[in-house]
């Protein structure tokens, strides 16, 4: 500070003649001048002037709504003929807490912005102008104070030179003028003694969340009641007291939002111009559209929404191509012992549906843990490992081959389990309750989406109850087959097309093994893969020489071959820096896709092209239906192409804490995920986690097309 | 500057909770304070009665430019005979504007002021029960002993003694309206002045 007053001070002494006139007027508490950061006006162009008050040390004067006391400063121009003047533009103030009151405005000192112009035919000569201010200034006392201050500036055709005494002046007030900045929304509503403002930031941009919100209005709050900040996702919600009578006819809600950080893309401007429009209620946070008859809504925040979402998403589920092979298992199991006794299946159900929720709390806890550890991780995240990955690939195996009728579990089961009966078949429930919860996280069901992501926000009690919910979806049908066994009574008696229904059942594990080794692949290359599969064709001639030779009573084949069973495993086992060599980046072989990242979201919505988000994963089933389906189909490409629309990937195969982070900030925690950003509306439209051709269609419809040709990379 | 607001929010909800409003329509909160000679004074002893209460600080601009107008004395003559006007200093001890009850005798009668009573409210309480921010703040409690008016003691928002012509009176109004058998036009206003020297 110091360093360019002495500049300025330099610069005086070196242009006294070309410097125009600007005395300080001195009063009891404060030094007021009138700067400008030009040496001449030049006829019909605006210019800045700035009153420039230095209060003394502790002393404070007013922001335009002034608090619980005080008042704006106020200037009354008196300009040459022709000359206009605009508004004061505040700089954003302060919070000045005086006692149980609260005032807002400066200390120190602030330059107070007013637009002058000149008008189209000044005459050249010097400029008077004049400005009769007054000002409150309080400490512990108030003192009304008031200056006649004088400006001169000479009028030129010239582009006007700077002042270099007074650049810094103008410009650090600048700085503090709020700031429109684009993309940004606000919306307002009177949640019963509370106003609420609602920020919601640009795509992709996380809202800062410590912000002051300075109503414009007088009568609006309670200024010295401390506001509450609140983030959410993509929004910040200021919570303030209702002043007492609340004022009527309130529409919309202007004000200065300032937070010390600065605002995210405003090139650090701290204060943000908002303008809520007053709504009856706040709209869901995260909202999405429903077309297509399939809703996929946000929940804004309600804990009942978010257990209906997870139990319908959770019965759902059994529909989904990854939960439906195993329960195809289990029904089978059921047909086999639905003539036997009632009871027996009851209390198979009832233990196949206490494999799913345990699975469920254990699959939960471990990932509410690792979160609360600062681990970015989402529904899901398990198969983001790849020895996880591996592991279920080589357990999906061995039961095709079971169901393959390659070798049957037999001696070996009994083993486990001493009773053949009634417990058996208890455990046998119990590990496919098990089974088909692991085997259900590459899908996500439509609801599940806000569901999940629901439980980001909240606690872990209350996180833990919405995955629970969600197993209870999913265990619901089997669990109630199981209590009304004569549902079952209408399908055929067990037989010999049995065994062929059993074999048939194969063939989609084989599926879900081929994939798996693809999502490997991605994960951690394609030597994993080989690895992989090598350890596959061990654990096939494990099983193969246990089922051959089990049953013959021979000894040593069967240990054998569960050796091999397990020395392929050995080999399946992916390295542990594979990560690093994966081919990662689906979005890399798909013509018209290219890689997320917020930034680019950014810049392209500047540029003024509407964004659309895959969020996806190699590990995703619904991921990969929904492309092959929908986001590859020609009228949906040639779509996507007409409205201009750039398209993004964003690849969740591995980990990566932004893509969790861009998730967290759309209210999501698990992919698909499908945005539209749409340049210049706030927050994007949220598409159905299953999507067919007519919904993406019918989002696309909602884009205004482009402007201008657009003449893509 | 940034620790302090910290520190001064995280302090904030005690006082805030302290700090109440006496909205219209609502009863007037009871209180019980000494008079300049130190005499008792409680409202309920008007029971029945209009009452003025006009929070009070002599170094205040703003109760300054109503009292050396003669706005203020004005109006206490003129209502003087149909309600019970109560100034009120809730000014506490440590401000530099706290003056003690002789001086404030003596600038009372300096001002040809006619107050029914003045009231030392110096701990605030009844300052902040009634939700006092500004010095003036006006509020007028009708003979049922609810709040008939609470805010500013008019429109025109300056330290100016030339603009207490010409601006509305939100007290003569409400009085006015009230002697009228008629309900207040304008039950609450934002007031300005001074910050009430709480402590």
């Amino acid at each position: 500070m110091r360093f360019p007053s002495f500049a300025a001070f330099l610069a005086a002494l070196l242009l006294p003649l070309a410097a125009p006139c600007a005395p300080v007027v001195t009063t009891e508490h404060v030094e007021a001048q009138l700067v400008s950061d030009v040496k001449s006006a030049q006829p019909g162009k605006p210019l800045l002037v700035g009153l420039k008050l230095r209060m003394a040390d502790q002393w404070h004067t007013y922001w335009k709504n002034p608090g619980d006391s005080g008042l704006p400063t106020r200037i009354r121009w008196e300009l040459p003929p022709g000359w206009k003047a605009g508004e004061i533009r505040w700089p954003y103030p302060t919070l000045l807490p005086v006692g149980p009151l609260m005032n807002y405005g400066y200390e120190d000192d602030i330059v107070l912005l007013t637009t002058l112009t000149p008008p189209a035919d000044a005459a050249a000569g010097n400029a008077g102008i004049k400005a009769k201010v007054e000002w409150l200034v309080c400490k512990d006392i108030c003192v009304p104070e008031k200056g006649e201050l004088d400006l001169v500036l000479p009028v030129s055709a010239a582009p006007p030179e700077k002042d270099p005494r007074f650049i810094a002046h103008i410009e650090r007030a600048e700085d503090m003028l709020p700031v429109d900045a684009k993309g940004w929304s606000s919306a307002a509503a009177i949640v019963g003694k509370t106003l609420v403002v609602r920020i919601t930031a640009p795509a992709g941009v996380a809202p800062p969340d410590k912000v002051t919100f300075f109503p414009e209005r007088e009568e609006l709050i309670v200024p010295a009641a401390p506001e509450k900040v609140a983030r959410e996702g993509q929004s910040l919600q200021v919570t303030m007291q209702l002043a007492d009578p609340p004022l009527q006819g309130v529409t919309s809600v202007a004000g200065v939002a300032v937070t010390p950080a600065g605002w995210p893309g405003t090139d650090g401007r701290k204060a943000l111009q908002v303008a809520a429009p007053m709504a009856a209620a706040l709209p869901a946070l995260a909202g999405s559209i429903a077309a297509g008859g399939s809703a996929a809504g946000g929940i804004g925040g309600s804990l009942a929404a978010a257990l209906a979402f997870a139990f319908m998403g959770g019965l759902i589920l059994n529909l989904m191509p990854c939960v439906f092979p195993v329960l195809g298992i289990k029904v089978m199991g059921f047909v086999e012992h639905a003539h036997g006794e009632p009871r027996a299946m009851r209390m198979q159900g009832a233990v196949f549906a206490a494999g799913v929720l345990l699975s469920f709390a254990v699959l939960a806890g471990t990932m509410l843990a690792l979160r609360a550890g600062g681990a970015q991780l989402g529904w899901g995240f398990q198969l983001q490992s790849p020895v996880v990955v591996a592991l279920l690939a080589c357990l999906f195996f061995v039961l095709a081959l079971n169901l393959a009728g390659v070798f049957e579990w037999g001696a070996f089961a009994q083993s486990m389990t001493s009773n053949v009966g009634a417990r058996g078949r208890y455990a046998d429930a119990f590990l496919s309750g098990v089974l088909a919860t692991v085997v259900a996280t590459p899908c996500t069901a439509p609801f599940m989406g806000a569901a999940v992501g629901f439980t980001m926000t909240q606690g872990a009690g209350l996180a833990l109850a919405v995955f629970l919910m969600l197993g209870v979806g999913m265990a619901l049908p089997v669990f109630l087959l199981a209590l009304f066994p004569a549902l079952l009574k209408r399908l055929p008696r067990p037989g010999a097309w049995m065994e062929t229904f059993k074999q048939v059942l194969a063939f989609p594990l084989f599926a879900t093994v081929a994939w798996l080794a693809w999502v490997l692949g991605a994960q951690a290359g394609n030597d994993a893969v080989l690895a992989l599969t090598m350890g596959l064709v061990l654990i096939g001639l494990g099983a193969w020489m246990y089922g051959r030779w089990a049953h013959a009573g021979a000894r040593w084949q069967p240990a054998l071959g569960a050796l091999l069973a397990v020395a392929g495993l050995a080999v399946a086992w992916p390295p542990a820096g594979g990560a690093a060599q994966g081919t990662g980046a689906l979005a890399a072989h798909e013509a018209g896709w290219e890689a997320w990242s917020p930034e680019k979201v950014q810049t392209l919505l500047a540029q003024g092209h509407p964004v659309f988000v895959d969020f996806t994963a190699a590990w995703c089933v619904t991921c990969q239906v929904n492309k092959r389906v929908a986001l590859h189909d020609d009228a949906v490409v040639k779509a996507f192409a007409a409205h201009g629309v750039a398209t993004l990937q964003a690849d969740w195969t591995r980990q990566d804490p932004r893509i969790t982070e861009a998730l967290a900030a759309l209210g999501r925690n698990a992919v698909p995920v499908y945005a539209l950003y749409v340049p210049g509306d706030g927050a994007p439209r949220l598409l159905p986690e299953v999507l067919t051709p007519s919904i993406v269609l019918a989002a696309l419809e909602r884009v205004p097309p482009p402007a201008t040709t657009v003449t893509q990379r | 500057m940034k620790p302090l607001a910290a520190l001064v929010l995280a302090a904030l909800p005690a006082a805030v909770f302290a700090f109440g409003s006496a909205p219209p329509g609502q009863p007037a909160p009871a209180f019980a304070l000494t008079d300049l000679d130190g005499k008792p004074a409680r409202l309920e002893d008007y029971k029945g009665r209009i009452v003025v209460l006009e929070w009070n600080n002599f170094g205040c601009p703003f109760v300054q430019k109503h009292y050396r107008s003669g706005n203020m004395q004005a109006l206490q003559k003129r209502y003087g005979n149909d309600v019970v006007w109560l100034t009120v200093n809730s000014t506490h001890a440590s401000s530099p504007d706290y003056r003690k009850p002789a001086a404030l005798q003596s600038t009372l009668t300096g001002f040809g002021a006619h107050p029914a009573r003045y009231l030392m409210d110096d701990p605030g309480t009844v300052g902040m029960a009634y939700g006092a921010k500004t010095t003036p703040q006006m509020v007028v409690i009708d003979a049922s002993g609810k709040v008939a008016y609470n805010g500013a003691i008019d429109d025109k928002r300056s330290t100016d003694l030339e603009d207490v012509k010409g601006a509305k009176n939100y007290v003569v109004a409400a009085l006015e309206e009230m002697k009228a058998g008629k309900p207040v036009s304008t039950p609450s206003t934002v007031p300005y002045g001074c910050s009430v020297k709480y402590r």
